[in-house]
């Protein structure tokens, strides 16, 4: 059984064409757009977190996040709305998302769950009172089994 | 030129190529390149948002696209039709696009025409992926997605042929071992019709007939013989031969996945398996290396990571991977299948059952059941993950507009639950280990034709023992670590 080609012949050059000379502008326009994208949010505002979380070290299941949000100065910041969105650090995870509310000036808590052990980052999201928007990311490494 | 003598069977089954509608498509000229866009398209989106959008892996498209819908969809593509990642591949379609600047000139070394380089490449893609938690990653994930791209692109313009798909493409020797499950095949529609072919068209592409040297329609790029090929290894259902053969002879044709293990025949572009080590050591790695993808992202592994940092003295996660990396995908397969070739040498006895040969015959077997834990542990996050691209496409898009244009993400939207998910993939486990016992009896049938049970009880024990271990890692609770490098 032969199991090659007959041997011989001109070396093979490609013949392929137009259609991708057509699409290129697409494809770089879409990049363009894309990276217009890269400017991004406007930057986070002269705001300071502070954050504890109960039970520590985290556990699957409830906790309570505190934050304490104050400017530069050292002064509570107030009427904040805030939200947090839990997420594993691995895509596709069932996220946790929360409200949080104002207990005392510029402290705020968002009752939540861990789903699952392993590494979580809490994305605080909101507005200042300004109407500002405000962001800020909140690592929680190793969430552990509840106990016994 | 010489007619071509062939002994490939007719291809009986359904023919995707005369499936109407795909069949339509598939023999478009323009098939594979719109697929090509497409995938590009989805790339250059990958690589843009993991290097500028947020560096948050469940909100960027690089990390969900790539570690979510990508490797889920191309595992169920492989199981369902076949090697169609490998069609649309967009480093293919950049490739092409250099060579009309920079036409290669030289042919891939001899010495190197196998797959070692492929696998140690794959190995070492596992191995980064869990030392740097590239799935946590937006901006390492595009960087790997741009020096793939890089990596190909060098190679690819230097050497003719498909020089990277072929030895090189870490994802393509993923997608051969895998395709060797898929239900359809590329294949000689009706073998006497390439028996009379005087022009071999599907490996030397179709020539003008007025200009012999311009190649109208490109031939087989990895050296595979339509009517000398067997199975799906090194087919990247590129569809080049499809569209090179003037006599319409070319059918992707369905057929018993797996079946192909046991054909001891000699395949063009590849030879005999069971002369092919390093094809040997591809099933191992496949099966070995889906054993300890899936067993990274369950609890019990931290607990061994920790056991032996204490017990080597080290602090960091490197030196300690390296180890688990040589233990799993080097020292077991080498006990097991070193075992089981001794103890079937022992049954069989006679001559040609040395202990290497043994290996390499019956190596190829573990395929199927990797292919099963590959299946169960990417369709889980697809599964599991489904939905999430919706969410993440408003958060880009918003992003891009500055206002929620596609309205606020849903961040609530995912898919099934992981509970709902465990038939499944223990489903597809069973189905592994079966189709892996099944292969591993044709092959000891031919071999010891008195005793074929006796002969593939030792492999059996092997192949019982990895699907053991795979249920075992599914029913492990789930822990993903990776906000930050370990330290």
């Amino acid at each position: 059984m032969r199991v090659a080609p007959p041997r011989g012949g001109p070396r093979l050059t490609d013949g392929r064409s137009a259609p991708l000379r057509r699409t290129l502008p697409i494809l770089l326009a879409t990049a363009a757009a894309l990276a217009a994208a890269a400017c991004g949010p406007a930057p986070a505002p002269d705001v300071v977190f502070e954050w504890r979380l109960a039970p520590s070290p985290p556990v699957v299941g409830d906790a309570l996040l505190t934050l304490h949000v104050q400017d530069r100065s050292g002064q509570p910041v107030q009427g904040a709305a805030l939200r947090v969105e839990g997420h594993m650090s691995h895509p596709g995870m069932a996220p946790v998302v929360a409200q949080a509310a104002e207990r005392q000036p510029g402290v705020y808590e968002a009752s939540m769950a861990f789903t699952m052990r392993g590494d979580w980052i809490l994305l605080v999201t909101g507005t200042l009172s300004s109407g500002e928007p405000i962001e800020h990311r909140i690592d929680v490494r190793g969430v552990q089994p509840p106990a016994e | 030129m010489t007619a071509v003598s062939t002994t490939a069977p007719s291809a009986t089954g359904r023919d995707l190529l005369r499936t109407p509608g795909v069949g339509a498509f598939l023999k478009w000229r323009h098939a594979r390149l719109t697929l090509q866009i497409v995938a590009l398209a989805v790339a250059v989106a990958v690589v843009l948002h993991g290097l500028l959008g947020p560096p948050i892996a469940p909100r960027n498209l690089a990390t969900v696209v790539t570690w979510v819908h990508y490797r889920g969809l191309l595992v169920i593509a492989l199981l369902a039709i076949g090697n169609l990642f490998c069609t649309g591949c967009p480093f293919v379609l950049v490739r092409d696009a250099a060579r009309r600047a920079h036409a290669p000139a030289r042919r891939w070394p001899r010495a190197l025409r196998t797959k070692w380089i492929g696998l140690a490449l794959l190995a070492a893609v596992l191995f980064v992926y869990e030392l740097y938690d590239l799935w946590s990653l937006p901006a390492a994930t595009a960087w790997l997605l741009l020096g793939y791209f890089g990596v190909a692109l060098a190679i690819d313009v230097v050497f003719r042929g498909a020089s990277f798909c072929k030895y090189l493409c870490p994802i393509g020797q993923f997608n051969f071992a895998a395709s060797t499950l898929s239900p359809f095949e590329v294949t000689a529609r009706d073998p006497a019709v390439c028996g009379t072919c005087r022009t071999a068209d599907c490996i030397r592409g179709r020539r003008a007939p007025e200009a012999p040297a311009t190649v109208l329609r490109r031939g087989c790029e990895l050296d595979l013989f339509v009517p000398a090929k067997v199975g799906n290894l090194d087919c990247t259902l590129c569809l080049d031969c499809v569209q090179a053969c003037p006599h319409d002879n070319v059918a992707i044709a369905a057929r018993v996945p797996g079946a192909e293990l046991a054909d001891d025949r000699r395949r063009s572009g590849i030879g005999r398996l069971a002369a092919r080590p390093d094809i040997a050591a591809l099933a191992v790695l496949f099966t070995f290396g889906a054993l300890l993808n899936a067993f990274a992202m369950v609890s019990p592994a931290y607990v061994l990571e920790a056991w032996l940092a204490r017990a080597m003295g080290v602090t960091s996660e490197g030196p300690v991977l390296l180890v688990i990396f040589a233990s799993v995908l080097v020292a077991l397969p080498a006990a097991l299948l070193g075992t089981a070739a001794v103890v079937s040498r022992c049954i069989i006895g006679g001559p040609g059952t040395a202990v290497r040969a043994t290996i390499l015959r019956y190596a190829i077997a573990l395929l199927p059941l990797g292919f099963g834990l590959w299946l169960a542990h990417y369709s889980f996050h697809l599964l599991t993950g489904v939905l999430t691209i919706v969410p993440v496409a408003q958060s880009a898009a918003a992003d891009l507009a500055g206002w929620p244009i596609l309205g606020e993400p849903l961040w609530r939207w995912l898919g099934m639950r992981p509970g709902a998910v465990f038939p499944i993939q223990f489903g597809f486990v069973l189905m592994g280990a079966l189709g892996s016992f099944a292969t591993a009896y044709a092959l000891a049938e031919r071999d010891a034709p008195e005793r074929p049970a006796a002969a593939a009880a030792p492999w059996g024990v092997v192949l019982a023992l990895l699907a053991a271990a795979a249920i075992w890692v599914l029913t492990q609770p789930m822990e993903m670590r990776g906000v930050e490098l370990p330290g």
